[in-house]
């Protein structure tokens, strides 16, 4: 591979690392504001943010939310795949088609018709009106990952299940839903972290009490860019290099016990 | 003995097609059949008729006395082995094996203690806490019908299980489950295309063609007694001929590239009708010149295959292409492009009716 | 026994539209109402008439709204094609462990959100941030405004929508059989005529497929540009927010956002068309 590629490959690589990893240092900062190079360090802002009410709710909605979401999305995001994957029926490809819509229309669409949908309705600033926002947009990507898994799967199995004497419900218990449970598990987190991190109806329809995280880190960066940010920032970092790398160590983990406790 | 399982009139179409037309099977506890025939014969269809997965168009399906209709297939009490094994990848080999008395309320260390006896016996003591994706093919294999032996099936049934496996695992394999099977003595259903291995391992065979039985029988009738040109053509290998019946009494049939042929002497056929011979090219003998007592004709020699012990030549009377085996001291006689004299006696040479 | 097999088909029938039923139904509830909500109210805000669409449509203002977006829009598309290819190419062909450091960089880029994202470049371009600190170093005396500028918000929109680029472009080439491009270096194409004539037409429905979808989650970007864009080029989602926050002009915003939704229809089914909308979110 010519070196022109590979150095222009190294600063693509700088130019998307850069910023992830520059919020690191800035959220161990001493300065009151932005500021570079910092002028020392320290653990201060670290401790504000899991002290400070007004930052604390707000996360703790974003995890009640989300949680919520992801329970009424599986909820019937499972079924629907279920239908669509294994059954034949008319309109199947418009049904097909239309689990993914909510990708196609622009979120800030979406806003302006919850916050005047739900004004009517009542339920503009609380948990509820979020929730059920939320799963609409979190609807697809479940849908997706799931049935990308359910149609990956081996129905011999199942007919193997019922030869072997389990009845159709026994055989979904048994052995349909265990081997599924990675799909599903992977959807139900696609669809978390979709809703924890949804930000533009969440500017619009939560608040006053029902506020998500999101939605206070955009008022506090329009307000005053308060440093708590680089804080959260660099947490949910944090998370995210967690979850994508744990599943591999973890894997590696096993797959060398296995081979010790069989050698 | 008598029936225990028994097909009557079983039929399936999808649409226009008709996979399968009037099947009619009578088989007896603990015999070892084969559905043998070409993709697309109907055998699986057949087979998953019997299992319960598709349901007939018409006929019915009897084990014991009892008909099968309406019966879900975890209700039938059949063992299954598939194509690529069917075995739970999130379950240990035992677990697997574990798994059918699980579902008929088998207290959990019995029935664990039970799996492993039955992976003994099917040669893998000691592999029960393995996982499938641990184990080789051969291995698999022999947990999935430990799986479906354990509960006591009425029924055993497999379809093609040993295609995967390399010629050497599948001739084991094939031993092993015939041991097995009669150990066990459960009537066992076998499904392949491959008719060396139907000829080896069964009791009987069943070929099927285009969702027809062409023909019931043990492996040497159907060798030696095919009834129709296309078991003839897929069992072994066969010269084919094309004739009239010239003169039943006499046993004679012309119209042939032959000339006149004699035949074994039957009473199936009557004079004027079409017919085909067949003769197998182990029986018919190759020489310079013509051979007192036997019928003799001139055949140009196109190719000759040597394998050391024995040997192919394939060439032509007129028109009538023939192959003849033999010997392979024997074939130095003659070369490619030559002409020779091939002959046989009328006792080889087997009558079907067209 | 034909009657029993005709009403256990008829019942089979049922379930995959029982299955369905609750996620149709609620999906018609709260999310085509709200959608048709904001149809409804842009012809109907403040009282039943099309003036909204004409306002919208005609003046000079919400032109240059339009124009800016669907030129910043093209800009990132193309900017991220840069960025993204070669990025793109290094992770289809470098050493496995080299490749899946890389993937891994651009799945940590991908997962996080992208108001984290925003805020990094809003550190990074800050007056008193590292860029500026290192322009001045290198003895730039007066370094620009770089913050709350066109400048800004495109170049943190091509840095949050690179990834998308790069995994659609990655998906495909790592798809391409390496024998076919050894095939084609034996029988004389080297360099630059190999790129033209085999690499990228294979890797075109990648660029296709990037391309499309980064154009349309930039149309309708609200948070970049809104925290980070020049005041004064607004792009259509942060007026379409204005209208609503501020004005309380529910009317024009949803014609706004009627205009916006449209348009991004209308792209989509082009490509629909043309290449299959599944195999977008792949």
């Amino acid at each position: 591979m010519n070196r022109f590629m590979r150095w222009l490959g190294i600063a693509v690589v700088v130019f998307i690392a850069a910023p992830l990893v520059i919020v690191v240092p800035m959220s161990f900062s001493e300065a009151r504001s932005l500021q570079f190079p910092p002028p020392g360090y320290w653990l201060g802002y670290y401790r504000a943010y899991f002290t400070d009410v007004s930052w604390l709710v707000p996360t703790w909605n974003s995890i009640l939310i989300a949680s919520a979401t992801t329970v009424l999305t599986m909820a019937l995001v499972v079924p629907a795949t279920f239908a669509l994957v294994r059954h034949r029926f008319r309109g199947k490809s418009i049904a097909d088609l239309m689990m993914l819509m909510p990708l196609a229309v622009p979120h800030i669409v979406m806003a302006v018709g919850y916050y005047s949908y739900f004004g009517d309705l009542g339920i503009v600033h609380t948990h509820l009106g979020v929730i059920l926002a939320h799963t609409c947009l979190s609807v697809p990507i479940a849908f997706l990952v799931l049935s990308a898994n359910l149609k990956g799967f081996d129905r011999t199995l199942e007919r193997a299940a019922q030869s072997l004497g389990a009845s159709p419900t026994r055989t979904f218990i048994h052995v349909t839903l265990p081997i599924l449970r990675p799909g599903l598990v992977i959807s139900a987190l696609f669809a978390f972290i979709q809703s924890f991190d949804e930000t533009v109806v969440a500017i619009f329809i939560s608040g006053r009490g029902a506020e998500t995280l999101p939605r206070k880190m955009f008022d506090s960066i329009r307000q005053e860019a308060d440093p708590v940010i680089a804080v959260i920032s660099t947490l949910l970092f944090a998370a995210v290099l967690i979850g994508l790398t744990a599943p591999l160590l973890l894997s590696r983990w096993r797959g060398r016990r296995a081979r010790i406790g069989t050698g | 003995m008598s029936t225990y399982l028994q097909l009557s009139g079983i039929s399936k179409i999808y649409g226009q097609f008709t996979a399968l037309e009037a099947v009619d099977l009578d088989i007896k506890k603990g015999e070892f059949v084969t559905f043998l025939g070409p993709s697309g014969s109907g055998k699986t269809t057949t087979l998953m008729i019997i299992a319960g997965f598709e349901t007939a168009s018409s006929g019915a399906v009897n084990v014991a006395g009892k008909s099968l209709f309406g019966l879900a297939p975890h209700e039938r009490n059949i063992g299954i082995v598939f194509q690529n094994y069917g075995l739970f990848p999130h379950k240990t080999a035992a677990q697997n094996v574990y798994f059918p008395l699980q579902m008929r309320g088998w207290d959990k260390a019995k029935g664990l203690k039970r799996a492993e006896e039955m992976l003994d016996l099917v040669g893998l003591k000691g592999f029960g806490h393995r996982h499938p994706k641990e184990l080789s093919g051969g291995q698999q294999q022999r947990v999935a019908l430990a799986r479906a032996l354990v509960f006591e099936p009425s029924l055993l049934l497999l379809d093609e299980p040993l295609g995967a496996l390399d010629k050497n695992l599948r001739e084991q394999m094939q031993i092993e489950i015939k041991r097995i099977q009669r150990a066990l003595g459960v009537t066992t259903i076998f499904v392949t295309h491959d008719q060396t291995e139907a000829m080896s391992m069964s009791d009987r065979i069943v070929v099927f063609e285009k969702g027809r039985v062409q023909q019931v029988a043990t492996p040497l009738e159907l060798y030696h007694k095919p009834e129709t040109r296309f078991v003839a053509g897929f069992i072994g290998e066969s010269n084919l001929i094309e004739a009239t019946i010239t003169d039943a009494a006499a046993g004679e049939a012309g119209n042939t590239a032959l000339g006149t042929v004699e035949y074994a002497r039957t009473d199936k056929v009557a004079s004027g009708a079409a017919v085909t011979l067949m003769i197998r090219p182990e029986h018919i003998k190759l020489s310079r010149n013509p051979v007192d007592g036997r019928k003799n004709v001139r055949m140009k020699v196109e190719t000759i295959v040597n394998y050391g012990d024995n040997a192919l030549v394939i060439g032509k009377v007129g028109e009538q292409p023939m192959r003849v085996r033999v010997l392979g001291a024997d074939v130095v006689i003659i070369r490619e492009g030559e002409e020779c004299c091939i002959s046989w006696t009328r006792d080889s040479v087997y009558v079907i009716a067209n | 026994m034909a009657l029993s097999i005709a009403s256990l088909s008829a019942r089979k029938n049922m379930w995959p539209w029982l299955l369905l039923a609750p996620l149709a139904i609620y999906m018609a509830v709260f999310f085509l109402v709200p959608l048709a909500d904001v149809a409804v109210m842009s012809v109907t805000e403040p009282r039943p008439t099309l003036a909204n669409y004409e306002r919208v449509l005609t003046t000079a203002l919400y032109q240059r709204v339009f124009v800016n977006t669907f030129a910043t829009a093209a800009i990132v598309t193309i900017c991220c094609l840069i960025v993204g290819y070669p990025l793109a190419y290094l992770m289809a062909n470098s050493k496995p462990r080299t490749a899946m450091l890389i993937l891994l960089l651009v799945t940590m880029s991908f997962w996080t959100s992208f108001l984290v994202r925003t805020y990094a470049w809003m550190v990074l371009l800050g007056n008193n941030g590292p860029l500026i600190w290192l322009l001045r170093a290198i003895g730039m005396e007066q370094p620009p405004q770089l913050l709350f500028t066109r400048f800004s918000s495109t170049l943190a929109m091509v840095h949050i929508l690179a990834p998308y680029m790069v995994m659609n472009i990655y998906s495909v080439m790592k798809k391409i059989d390496p024998t076919l491009i050894r095939s084609a270096e034996s029988l004389g194409a080297r360099g630059l005529s190999l790129f033209r004539h085999v690499y990228l037409p294979l890797t075109a429905p990648g660029i296709a497929n990037g391309s499309v979808l980064v154009f349309v989650i930039c149309l309708g970007f609200y948070v970049t540009p809104v925290l980070l864009g020049s005041p004064r080029e607004q792009m259509i989602a942060g007026l379409i927010g204005n209208q609503i926050d501020e004005f309380l002009a529910f009317g024009m915003g949803s014609a706004m956002a009627m205009v916006l939704l449209f348009v991004t229809l209308v792209i989509l089914t082009i490509y629909h068309r043309r290449f299959g909308l599944d195999k977008l979110w792949g």
